[in-house]
This record gives structure tokens, sequence and C-alpha cells, in this order.
């Protein structure tokens, strides 16, 4: 039986450092940003196209916590994909916090970010008896190659149970 | 409202804190943030959720970061603080679930305030952002360096 066949398909221990993934890319709509900024950052410069022109980002920009929301659905749709065919239990982890989060340039309607991901460190440290830790560096590029935004996070992943 | 009234950069105290209004969670809103940005079954279903590391159905973390942005946002706009964005997070932990019904609120410390560049129309100030739900437990802790106008343009017109 299968009742979570999510995200992923490896334990902790096979996945490797320097592993790099290109998750996909995603383009901003205005009503996206809108939308995204009443509800969570209810500043012109997130809601209102016309007031935002009169600020120093000269037009509307996504809010940084948008961003960080669009590459979460980026990495979980990946994943998905990814771990497509695979019946052997799901190490679905949670996130257990990230650093050096930078909102490099603003993200505009009608920008692509294109989202990459790269384990850069795992935490042998044994979480619960169960999970370890994966860490990772992220990075958003835009239409025109810039990179805009870039974290570190650390993700649990289950290790291979002992036989 | 008067230009005098707007808290700029130079306005904002080192050591000055602010406490948030509160902000309940709904298990609506956990479904909608999910189906939207974090479609994975602990935050989407509840068997799923109960089985997880989680113990149950819980608020993707990104969308607990964007209510305490909501929460942040609110108390300096109300403050008249004129907040011109985020250039980063230099630490961020999730600390515990937040389950439907929860109740959030923050307290925010200004524990850094930089000089705007020369020619810039904004100083930076760091604060250290603590999220608690309604039983005192810390959700989530961060650093953040937020953008503050420096008010210059202002003062000449």
């Amino acid at each position: 039986m299968d009742k979570s066949p999510y995200i992923r398909s490896r334990w902790f221990e096979d996945l490797p450092v320097g592993e790099f993934h290109v998750f996909g890319s995603y383009t901003f709509s205005e009503k996206e940003i809108v939308d995204f900024g009443r509800k969570y950052a209810p500043n012109v410069y997130h809601t209102d196209p016309e007031a935002a022109l009169d600020t120093i980002y000269r037009g509307l920009i996504a809010s940084g916590w948008h961003i960080c929301a669009v590459w979460m659905r980026m990495m979980v749709e990946y994943m998905e994909r990814f771990a497509t065919g695979v019946r052997d239990g799901r190490r679905n982890g949670a996130g257990v916090g990230f650093q050096d989060l930078k909102w490099i340039k603003p993200v505009r309607p009608g920008h692509t970010l294109t989202f990459t991901y790269e384990i850069i460190e795992k935490d042998e440290k044994v979480i619960r008896d169960r999970w370890g830790i994966i860490r990772s560096r992220n990075e958003a590029f835009n239409q025109y190659g810039e990179l805009v935004f870039s974290f570190v996070i650390d993700i649990l992943a289950e290790r291979r149970p002992n036989p | 409202m008067t230009a005098s009234s707007i808290r700029h950069w130079p306005d904002i105290r080192q050591g000055e804190s602010f406490t948030t209004d509160r902000i309940t969670v709904s298990r609506r809103d956990i479904l909608e943030f999910a189906a939207e940005f974090d479609p994975q079954p602990y935050h989407l279903d509840a068997e799923a959720a109960n089985a997880s590391i989680f113990g149950g159905l819980c608020a993707s973390g990104w969308h607990v970061t964007a209510l305490m942005m909501r929460l942040l946002t609110d108390t300096f706009n109300a403050q008249r603080i004129d907040l011109l964005g985020s250039s980063g997070v230099s630490s961020l932990r999730w600390r515990k679930p937040v389950f439907a019904g929860d109740t959030l609120s923050a307290a925010i410390t200004v524990t850094g305030h930089n000089p705007p560049a020369p020619g810039s129309a904004f100083g930076f100030i760091d604060c250290d952002v603590e999220v608690d739900n309604q039983q005192g437990e810390r959700v989530i802790v961060l650093n953040t360096s937020l953008m503050i106008g420096r008010g210059q343009e202002v003062a000449h017109g």
C-alpha cells in the first residue's frame, strides 16, 4: 500500500553531496503578485500596480515570501515527477530551517524564474531515530540570467532502516 | 497624513521592540495555501498528516512565514514606519507545527541599525522576530534585514 506517493524516493544515505537539479521555471502574473501581497504583505509595491510606480521599485514587485512559496511549489512538483514509479517507501521530510536567504533583485509581473537546487552538505546527526538532514543551496535566475534569489535550507530525509 | 508623522530610518532605535496583533489560522486557510504552494500530504490530508512527523494537519512552513510577514507589515504600517521591503533573512528555524485554530502573534526586536549607503533611499534595520502560538510556544524564530526609507527626500521636498 502506498498512502503518500509523493516527493522523495531515496533514503538519506542515497542522496549524494553535489547532486544538482533544475526544478523548472515559473512566470509570475500581476494577479498572483497582487493576491499574495493583499493577503500577506500589504504594501503598495506588492498590491497596487499604479501606486507602485511612485515607490523606489517604480512598479509592482512580488513579495519575497511569495518567491519562497513558489520555490516550494516547484520543488514539490519536481520531486513528485522524480519519484514517479518508485514503490519502496517515501522519505518525505520536513524543513527544519534555512540560512543566508537573499532577495537580490525585484521580481515583476511577467518575469520568469528558473529554480536550481544543489545538495551541499549532509548532517549525519540522527534525529528521532529516523531522520538525517540534507542541506541544499537553492537559487533562482530570471529570464535575463540574473541571480534574483538564493538560500540554504535544511530538510529532513529518512535514513535507511536497519535490517 | 503629514510627512512628519511617518517614521523613517533615523527615527528607529536599536533595541526598540514591537508586539504585533494576533492572527488565527483556519483549516481552510491551511488547505488553500497548501493547494496553491505546498501540496504535500501532511498539509492537505488529515490521515496522512496524522501518520507524519507532525502528528496532524498543519500549515506549510512557508504559510507560517507569510503570516509572520502579514503581522509585521500590519504593525509597521500602523506605526507609520516607511517599510520598503526586506533584503534577506540570515536564519530561520521552524520550531513547532501550526495547526488549524492556532493563533499566532510576533515579537519584533531591532538588533541592528545600519546607515544608508551614499545616495541610497533607505537604511537597514536587523530584526529578531519570534512568532508564538496561543500557548506561548515558539513556532518560528528568524532574523531579517528590513529596508526603511531614509526620509531625506521628504525633508528636502
